[in-house]
């Protein structure tokens, strides 16, 4: 009886403190909206093969991808800039297969995959204010990818490392958990182009991916 | 000190993640195998009616050789006997002019291979040189062993100022992670004859 008295007492005294809104003496817009602020955000993406990689090489989706971004949101502009490093992966079994080479026949299971790791600077455009809870945006990006492509045969292997080009167009939207918030979801939708030629890859590396991705902003 | 800490911290999982890639690793033993096939492409295998085979297995292992005929060798060399019989030869002894030879020997090469920075070992050269390649390369040893299968012609010898030789009209080389288990002895000698229909007299 008595703890429930405490109880009661204590909530008696906290809920109205919570209920009651701060009285507001003056309204400033928040610093997210007045200064140029930054932003990371962590994705992980879901990613399928597109044109003649697909045909070719790999046509199996992938979800080993993921990419981490800084970047700045800039004041009194719609746009903000930063860069963006992940890793993609690409895999593909095919079974038993005779392929005719200059050695002569080989009879292999393959194995073919393709990691990249994108160093990338991007730049994007919002379509709404950047404080608003739900923030559309087109992305524009270029840079380099750290390439490895790996053929097996069995246990063999044929390597290639390269850095080639890359650059990529997207579009997406960010999602605050809270009005002026700092924590929020982005959800994006990618092409992805890699300028690379060898073996079974004639007209370089592209893919769609879908991303959904965490953000952090602070200023 | 964030952003340096961060950036930090993405080369750090960037290289756990190029690090955990295996690829191959759930390749049964049957599908690591891999089996390369070649012939003189000028031989016209229907000449040749009969041949003779080794009677052990000579062992090649960089500079040195020796013979080895233990179950795995006697399988091997038995399922070589049936595939040649089942495509058309007779087999023969060696002193009893054989058409063309079947030579096998089990070959181990090690090699000394430079391991390439550029892979996986981002920490190094991001986080501590800055720009460019690293100045620094490792060194591992793998060795290497398959099988080579090959068929001398004996019809046709080239005599050469010190003495005839045999060329070799077809070869075959089996390699992969699981060539010395002797289940798939017989699979082994059965898929490279398969791939090779043109050996076929009748």
């Amino acid at each position: 009886m008595k703890r429930i008295i405490i109880i009661a007492f204590f909530l008696g005294s906290v809920l109205p403190a919570l209920a009651q809104e701060k009285p507001k003496l003056y309204t400033i817009a928040s610093p997210f909206e007045r200064y140029t602020h930054y932003l990371a955000t962590a994705r992980f993406m879901g990613a399928v093969p597109m044109g003649s990689f697909k045909d070719n090489y790999i046509d199996k989706a992938s979800f080993q991808n993921f990419s981490l971004s800084i970047e700045w949101v800039l004041r009194n502009s719609p746009l903000s800039v930063g860069g963006e490093i992940g890793s993609t992966y690409f895999e593909k079994r095919v079974p038993r297969a005779l392929y005719e080479g200059s050695e002569g026949t080989i009879s292999a299971v393959q194995t073919r995959t393709v990691s990249q790791y994108p160093v990338e600077v991007f730049s994007n455009y919002h379509f709404l204010p950047r404080n608003s809870q739900v923030q559309p945006y087109v992305q524009i990006s270029g840079g380099a990818s750290i390439l490895d492509y790996t053929v097996y045969y069995g246990t063999l292997s044929s390597q290639d490392q390269k850095v080639r080009f890359k650059y990529g167009i997207g579009a997406g939207s960010k999602f605050l958990f809270k009005k002026d918030g700092t924590l929020g979801l982005d959800v994006r939708v990618k092409y992805d182009g890699t300028a690379y030629k060898y073996d079974y890859i004639d007209k370089g590396i592209s893919s769609v991916n879908g991303s959904i991705g965490l953000f952090y902003r602070w200023w | 000190m964030f952003k340096k800490a961060s950036f930090l911290l993405l080369i750090i999982g960037l290289g756990l993640i190029s690090c955990s890639k295996d690829p191959i690793s759930d390749l049964s033993n049957e599908e690591s195998l891999v089996y390369i096939t070649n012939r003189d492409k000028s031989a016209n295998f229907t000449q040749y009616k009969t041949f003779s085979i080794v009677d052990s297995v000579l062992i090649v292992e960089n500079a040195r050789a020796g013979t080895s005929l233990d179950d795995i060798d006697r399988a091997m060399l038995q399922r070589l006997i049936t595939n040649m019989e089942a495509m058309g030869y007779r087999h023969v002894g060696r002193k009893e002019n054989p058409d063309v030879g079947i030579n096998v020997s089990w070959i181990t090469n090690t090699y000394l291979n430079v391991y390439q920075p550029l892979s996986s070992y981002y920490g190094g050269y991001w986080g501590g040189y800055g720009y460019g390649y690293p100045n620094y390369y490792s060194y591992y040893e793998t060795s290497e062993s398959s099988w080579v299968i090959s068929m001398l012609d004996f019809k046709n010898p080239q005599t050469t100022p010190s003495g005839k030789t045999f060329n070799a009209v077809w070869e075959a080389q089996i390699r992969g992670a699981a060539i010395g288990d002797q289940k798939l002895v017989d699979k082994m000698a059965d898929s490279i004859f398969g791939q090779s229909g043109y050996l076929k007299i009748k």
